[in-house]
């Protein structure tokens, strides 16, 4: 089918999707949507997860084929399945999850599958490298060439497959969730290479849920839900709840619950924990009902406090107590048993068995529980996991169905519900709401909230600063494997609260530690 | 993909997804059948081809020959699923299957036919081989397949070793009736598999045990995070793999009443391509023992109609090779239209 356009349009658009529609096993993804990119702009793909963002972009960038429209670069209509065409047209996706090859140097990632050889035929590797230094330049990017790829942090990996598509031609550049995987000092860095991208006439699209993320890169906001496209306009016509509202298709209410008091019964006590290398030990201890906020910068040590407590790594001194009984360190099994749960940050890599069913991910941490010498009861089991699941609201079709198909947040839930089953005192969440859409992010507030006020103390890492100020009660801010400082309520509700964190965790704010801790020494 | 259409949640018995109903034996159903269970629809077809080629193929006279002729295999290939399941592999099954058989005919011969005994000591040496495999890969992570590369060289000379070198021979005659007694008329080896798939298929599918192989083969990490000690799961499957080389070791011996050092060799491939056509994942957290099953019966079943056709033995191999990646090609397409 033709469409026909405006000759302006024809001129201008670097790229233009018309009447996508897409459905995966009889359910429709996308419903009819088209979008139409300019050169030298930055569009946010705004939607919760399952919105159809990902199917749309593979769509644009000629990996699906869509059910029904057509994709036109410069007017030349996009083949789907053929990745050379679509690199001959200049359209380039960054995946969400990184492509480079980790055990390859930077060079050599930029230049596989077009090689620079020598006349003889041999690869020309100082060409290459030489050619490699001259395309990271303009970026800002001081890094060696033959350095190994997977030595590098993630943000700059990125960055380097974002330079391999541009250093390729692209005209078009699709992000998928840029800044999902990277730490925060990193994501500066990709939003100055986006910006001379758009300098330099690239139509670049890229898909987020979050807010300031749009405000930092984006001209303008398309918003999906459901498959439709529900918001077309420039950023500077869109408030922030605009396009929230957008996104859940209601209301905002307000994000956080209100939290409840903490039991004055200490559950967890710390002392003098030493993690991994670090030099100062670690303690603290957290009431019943209580939320312990733990802030600070990626490699701050908030993951290993956690692991170290849960039994994932051995610390090398200290100790990790449960209602005053002491737990053995260095075995998760023990700290299960001691009642401790750990919701970890790598949903995929260390939460999930992505090829397991909802079921069998729910019931493993208590699979004992629910069978008699071995043998599995499965009408326990579905019955206790199914009244969990129902309780945290997971939108599934049936306990039966495989991990890997579930959005992110509905993941979450179940990486979280499965621990309700049994007795819990001390919940540790690691990063709980990260690729979590907004209306999933608020039911897990609601959820941890609960979770608190039945009497678990909550030990909370996160990277969300409002999570920080709104949900805890009390908040430690980490730096170097050790405590840097603490925030008590009255100082989180402050307005300084945020750049008082921010100056712990990167160190230019002494440390407080030695004001509010009289037993040192 | 968008979850929030259905809201419904209703806890399945079996945990089994419930989909849209369609009409059993419809068409849509029939699609639907050979979509899931490709390889059932493969083996349909190489048994039709045989039936219509070969008189004999059908008779139950053959039907037994398959099945005893799969029976050591079959042993062999359930444990090799454990172990692929956790996403290792056993290389060193076929070298076991020769040390057990060389040590079992070696207790007969000079214990005079103590037959408890003599499985005693074969059980013992596929358990010894298994949790040495289980050990090295378990404790001081090496890779399975070098651990069991190891085990298969080793493996290997120590069968040479205890036969000096030449075939064990002139058994007492009891020891033939290891593998030759009937019980319910069925040979033991041919109960034993039918015990050994059945027993493996429940405790996979049932236990927690179970659970626990597919979580750790699944997501090593996220099983540990869940309280799984995986170490103890990754050396029970080399273990069990082990003993149950030496089983398929005593049985071989014992048909043939006699001990032959080279014995097995090379059965590892046909039970990791039986595994595979199975559907199992070689990655680790995906696979069945129903599949496994299937995929024996097909290797077996091949075997004996070319057999039938009268086929060279090399041009056998020709075909068997075309056929085992054809059938995988088939279940990848296959797998693939199931997701979408």
């Amino acid at each position: 089918m033709h469409t026909t356009h405006t000759p302006e349009a024809v001129a201008t658009a670097a790229i233009e999707c018309h009447g996508i529609r897409m459905s995966f096993g009889g359910i429709p993804v996308l419903k009819g949507i088209s979008l139409v990119l300019e050169p030298g702009t930055v569009t946010a793909l705004a939607g919760e997860n399952g919105a159809g963002k990902s199917t749309l972009m593979k769509i644009a960038s000629g990996q699906y084929k869509p059910d029904e429209g057509t994709v036109e670069v410069r007017s030349e209509h996009l083949h789907a399945g053929d990745i050379q065409a679509a690199h001959r047209l200049g359209v380039a996706i960054v995946p969400q999850e990184l492509a480079s090859i980790p055990e390859m140097t930077v060079y050599e990632n930029l230049f596989v599958g077009r090689e620079l050889r020598s006349p003889v035929g041999l690869l020309n590797r100082r060409a290459m490298m030489r050619q490699a230094r001259e395309f990271l330049k303009p970026f800002g990017l001081e890094i060696d060439p033959a350095a190994r790829m997977g030595s590098l942090p993630v943000g700059i990996r990125q960055i380097i497959e974002i330079v391999k598509a541009t250093s390729r031609g692209a005209k078009v550049l699709l992000l998928d969730e840029p800044t999902s995987a990277i730490a925060e000092q990193e994501v500066e860095r990709l939003y100055s290479v986006v910006r001379s991208l758009r300098d330099q006439g690239v139509a670049m699209l890229f898909t987020t849920h979050k807010m300031e993320e749009i405000r930092a890169m984006a001209d303008r906001v398309i918003v999906l839900r459901d498959g439709n496209l529900v918001e077309d306009k420039p950023l500077d016509q869109l408030s922030d709840d605009d396009i929230v509202e957008a996104m859940i298709g209601r209301e905002l209410e307000d994000m956080f619950p209100e939290i409840g008091v903490p039991k004055d019964e200490v559950a967890l006590t710390v002392q003098d924990l030493v993690i991994g290398h670090g030099t100062e030990p670690v303690s603290f201890s957290v009431r019943r009902g209580e939320i312990l906020g733990l802030a600070g910068l990626v490699g701050a040590g908030r993951t290993e406090l956690m692991e170290s407590i849960f039994g994932m790594r051995h610390p090398a001194a200290g100790s990790v107590a449960v209602g005053g009984r002491k737990v053995a360190l260095g075995n998760p099994a023990a700290a299960i048993a001691s009642k401790i749960a750990l919701v970890p940050e790598d949903r995929k890599g260390a939460g999930a068995v992505l090829s397991m069913s909802v079921l069998d991910n729910a019931s493993l941490p208590r699979i004992k529980s629910f069978s008699n010498a071995g043998w599995i009861n499965n009408r326990k089991r579905s019955g206790s996991i199914g009244d969990i699941m129902k309780s945290m609201n997971l939108k599934s079709r049936g306990l039966g169905q495989s991990m890997e198909t579930l959005s992110g947040g509905n993941q979450q839930k179940v990486v979280f519900g499965r621990w309700l089953t049994g007795p819990v005192d001390v919940l540790l969440l690691d990063e709980p709401t990260r690729g979590v859409d907004v209306g999933a992010r608020s039911e897990i507030y609601r959820i941890i909230v609960d979770l608190a006020e039945q009497g678990m103390a909550v030990v909370m890492a996160s990277s969300d600063m409002p999570e920080i100020l709104s949900l805890s009660h009390r908040a430690l801010v980490m730096r170097g494997l050790t405590v840097a400082g603490e925030l008590s309520k009255t100082e989180l509700l402050e307005s300084s609260a945020q750049d008082k964190i921010f100056r712990l965790a990167s160190g230019l704010e002494a440390s407080t530690k030695k004001e509010t801790e009289n037993n040192d020494d | 993909m968008t979850t929030d259409r259905s809201t419904m949640l209703e806890p399945s018995p079996g945990g089994t997804a419930t989909k849209d109903p369609t009409r059993r034996f419809s068409w849509q159903w029939l699609q639907g059948f050979a979509v899931r269970h490709a390889m059932v629809v493969v083996m349909l077809f190489v048994v039709a081809f045989f039936l219509y080629k070969s008189a004999r193929f059908g008779t139950l006279e053959n039907m037994t020959t398959i099945l005893i002729a799969a029976a050591p295999f079959a042993l062999i290939a359930l444990g090799q699923t454990l172990v692929i399941l956790t996403g290792g592999i056993d290389l060193s099954v076929g070298s076991v299957i020769a040390a057990s058989a060389m040590a079992a005919a070696y207790v007969a011969k000079a214990s005079d036919g103590n037959l408890l005994l003599t499985v005693l000591v074969a059980v013992l040496v596929g358990l010894a081989a298994g949790a040495i495999n289980g050990f090295v890969v378990s404790r001081m992570n090496v890779p399975p397949f070098i651990a069991t590369l190891g085990m298969l060289t080793l493996a290997s000379g120590v069968a040479y070793v205890i036969g000096g070198g030449a075939p064990i021979n002139g058994l007492p005659a009891n020891f033939g009736a290891i593998a030759n007694t009937e019980v319910l008329g069925l040979k033991i080896p041919v109960l034993l598999m039918i015990l050994a798939i059945v027993g493996l298929a429940i405790i996979m599918k049932r236990t927690s045990y179970g659970m626990r192989v597919y979580a750790v083969g699944g997501n090593r990490l996220a099983a540990e995070i869940a309280g799984v000690k995986s170490k103890r799961v990754l050396f029970s499957v080399y273990t069990i793999s082990g003993v149950l080389a030496g089983v398929s070791g005593l049985m071989l011996a014992s048909r043939v009443i006699s001990g032959a050092p080279n014995l097995g060799q090379g059965y590892e491939l046909d039970a990791i391509a039986a595994v595979v056509i199975g559907g199992a994942s070689l990655m680790g957290g995906r696979g069945t023992i129903w599949g496994t099953a299937i995929g024996l019966l097909l290797i077996q079943t091949l075997n004996n109609g070319l057999d039938l056709l009268i086929v060279p033995s090399y041009w056998q191999d020709v075909i068997k090779g075309v056929l085992i990646v054809l059938a995988v090609a088939i279940d990848v397409w296959a797998a693939k239209r199931r997701t979408s």
